[in-house]
């Protein structure tokens, strides 16, 4: 299994790389790639199983879409024949329409490949946690961003279904967005170690290993964290 | 009507300050937050001293503020300062209400040094036109609050007025690169023998491109997280050369040399730690940049004293026990408090409680910042045993496990109290209790807990 990272010495915020060194535990044959901001992406010309991009600065993200605006056409064409790609916090929107910064009416372009843009009030920042469902697995994670992002069409499937927390944006109970086998989330750092069902099923796909690194520590910290995002007195909201 | 309802809020806030007195409140923060509910812009409005340092940055801001003040007032300057109240806002404005007369104006001293929360500059920065603002440095904190040190570096260089002189550490490029408009002068270290070795390659580097072109930049060395010295090979990019430089230190005779001008003076070492050698650098630059000789800073400084540490020890019996605060949520302290003990000789145990308690209340804590966290440097053969305890008990350990601690030296326990039972207390053992901010309460008494076990098997032995 191949796994490119993208641009880790920028998009390397919140613990989010864990998830790749996660994956790397669980499958220890995996060869990882770190695809710096001035080099040619490897999946512009060699086969990789996985893309991965973590959270970033505000600066980070102008950057990321410099750096891959030249293979927009090949990141969309990729896509479109099952490429897996998964991003995590605001590496979502890298791959929307644009960012509008509210607090100073700036806009950021992205890449337009996800129809969705993003709505950012940098002196205000939303912290939650989250639980969502995806196929028949129980999703718990944690937000914390300056904004939300909201559709630009109705053409885009969500990722989890919210159950608990925020969806894209309050008004929406779908989280994240999934293009055939992008999946991206707004959800920040460890997002696989924190879900172990989601690891098994990702690796699945992967058609590698069923077996998860620590998986019985996981599980352990998993079920914890289920049982104090249900408590009835906790808002997912800080 | 601005400013009657800044007449309205100050007087508020005069009001309020002996009727706490009477009510036996402490309220250090309450005459500002009134003065702010009646005029949100309070601070454009009151009497502003005649100069005004302002000191911010992620670490050491207190321990700057304090001895600054202390070197300052030892020179015989009046000092107007919010070293007993809080450093955001409604602190700031708690002790202008309380330095001015009924008008607003400011009592006759000779200058204002005041520490300011980082993201509380938009609200004050811009009404109080700071004459110096000193970063300590930016690196990594609260994910909830302050996001990231490059977010915190936008937020001050847009709250910075233009005619404020900075004064920056040339060894933090991230500091470094705020408000790049402004006059700056630049403390730092100048590379020392033991930087030869200084190559941290961990999880906490916030600066890894250069700032000009985005190229990868070469650390000529890093002492911690990003604090260093580094170059672009692609367009040459230099860290600034500091004005005010530590170029040797003594440790043996508790002595560092000081160069400004390429003159060197000869100071007195009063800390061996790197962090605090960085705050001595950054006093004495403000003290040089206020108009203080070497003469009198070297003389004031050997009366001073390192304010209360995060770190303490006892020990009883042949067991040492080791007490470290790592501010909760913060992979930045947290890294710094493993990187000491793992370069501790001898065999260590580990109880870790860092969780935040007031979050258990009401929510269930972000472990994310555990992820950003060198928890490798507990991976070593000197550490027997980590007891992993409180409500993140089950995250301590799955992040023990990814950084490669064998589930055999893991234990946990929710119960910090219970936790203290299941250290060994064999002969010799240096035991590390690492706990957070809003922990400290139960960690003094985890503490007590774990010297009464020590010195009852030391007893028995």
């Amino acid at each position: 299994m191949i796994i490119e990272i993208l641009f880790p010495e920028v998009c390397n915020l919140y613990g989010d790389l864990a998830n790749i060194k996660y994956l790397k535990e669980c499958v220890p044959t995996a060869t990882i790639i770190e695809t710096s901001l001035k080099t040619t992406p490897h999946f512009v010309d060699s086969k990789v199983d996985l893309i991965y991009m973590g959270t970033t600065t505000e600066a980070g993200i102008k950057l990321s879409v410099e750096a891959l605006s030249p293979y927009k056409d090949k990141l969309k064409a990729l896509i479109d024949d099952g490429q897996f790609i998964l991003l995590t916090g605001n590496a979502l929107d890298v791959f929307g329409n644009y960012i509008d910064i509210k607090d100073d009416d700036t806009k950021i372009d992205c890449l337009g490949i996800i129809n969705t843009h993003s709505e950012y009030h940098m002196m205000k920042r939303h912290n939650s946690f989250y639980i969502g469902e995806f196929k028949d697995m129980e999703i718990v994670g944690f937000k914390s961003i300056f904004g939300h992002t909201y559709e630009d069409g109705n053409d885009q499937e969500g990722w989890f279904k919210t159950t608990k927390g925020f969806g894209q944006n309050p008004d929406k109970n779908m989280e994240g967005f999934k293009l055939n086998n992008l999946y991206a989330t707004y959800l920040i750092g460890p997002l696989l170690p924190l879900n172990p069902p989601l690891t098994k099923w990702l690796l699945e796909e992967l058609g590698e290993a069923k077996d998860i690194a620590f998986e019985e520590a996981a599980v352990n910290a998993y079920k914890q964290r289920l049982i104090e995002f249900k408590n009835e007195h906790f808002d997912a909201a800080y | 009507m601005s400013k009657l309802k800044f007449l309205l809020g100050l007087w508020a806030g005069k009001l309020s300050v002996p009727a706490l007195k009477i009510t036996h409140h402490n309220g250090t923060d309450y005459p500002g937050q009134l003065a702010v509910k009646f005029c949100p812009d309070f601070l454009k409005y009151i009497g502003r001293p005649k100069k005004l340092v302002i000191i911010t940055g992620t670490n050491g801001k207190t321990t700057v503020n304090n001895m600054l003040i202390d070197i300052l007032e030892d020179n015989g300057l009046k000092v107007f300062n919010n070293r007993a109240g809080s450093n955001i806002t409604t602190g700031i404005s708690t002790v202008f209400i309380k330095g001015s007369n009924i008008f607003g104006k400011l009592k006759k001293l000779d200058l204002a040094v005041l520490e300011v929360d980082e993201r509380s500059a938009p609200k004050i920065y811009p009404y109080l036109n700071p004459d110096y603002v000193v970063i300590t440095n930016l690196s990594r904190d609260s994910i909830l609050r302050n996001a990231h040190p490059q977010y915190i570096a936008d937020v001050l260089t847009k709250a910075i007025p233009e005619n404020t002189k900075m004064i920056l550490n040339a060894d933090d490029l991230i500091s470094g690169n705020v408000a790049l408009n402004n006059k700056r002068a630049y403390f730092g270290i100048n590379k020392l023998p033991e930087d030869e070795n200084n190559t941290y390659d961990g999880l906490l580097n916030d600066m890894q491109i250069c700032p000009k072109c985005a190229g990868k930049l070469k650390y000529n060395y890093i002492r911690y997280n990003h604090i260093g010295n580094a170059v672009c090979e692609d367009c040459g990019f230099n860290s600034p050369i500091a004005d005010y430089a530590i170029t040797a230190i003594d440790y043996e005779n508790e002595k560092m040399t000081v160069e400004e001008n390429g003159e060197k003076y000869i100071y007195p070492l009063i800390t061996d730690s790197m962090f605090n050698i960085y705050n001595l650098i950054t006093v004495i630059s403000i003290g040089r940049e206020l108009g203080l000789t070497h003469e009198e800073l070297i003389k004031s400084m050997s009366k001073t004293k390192i304010p209360g540490s995060r770190h303490s020890e006892d020990k009883a019996g042949s067991i040492r026990l080791i007490t470290q605060m790592a501010k909760e949520k913060n992979a930045s302290a947290t890294t710094r408090a493993f990187d000491y003990v793992s370069k501790i000789d001898g065999p260590r145990e580990v109880l870790l409680m860092m969780n935040c308690l007031n979050d258990t209340k009401h929510w269930s804590e972000n472990p994310c910042w555990m992820y950003d966290t060198d928890f490798e440097l507990l991976a070593q053969d000197g550490i027997k045993k980590i007891i992993c305890a409180g409500a993140r008990n089950t995250d301590y350990r799955l992040r023990l496990l990814m950084a490669g601690v064998p589930d055999s030296k893991i234990v946990c326990c929710e119960s910090e109290m219970e936790a203290a039972t299941k250290l060994s207390y064999d002969k010799n053992d240096i035991i590390c209790l690492f706990h957070g901010v809003d922990s400290t309460k139960l960690a003094m008494e985890v503490k007590a807990k774990i010297l009464e076990l020590a010195s009852s098997k030391e007893g028995k032995s």
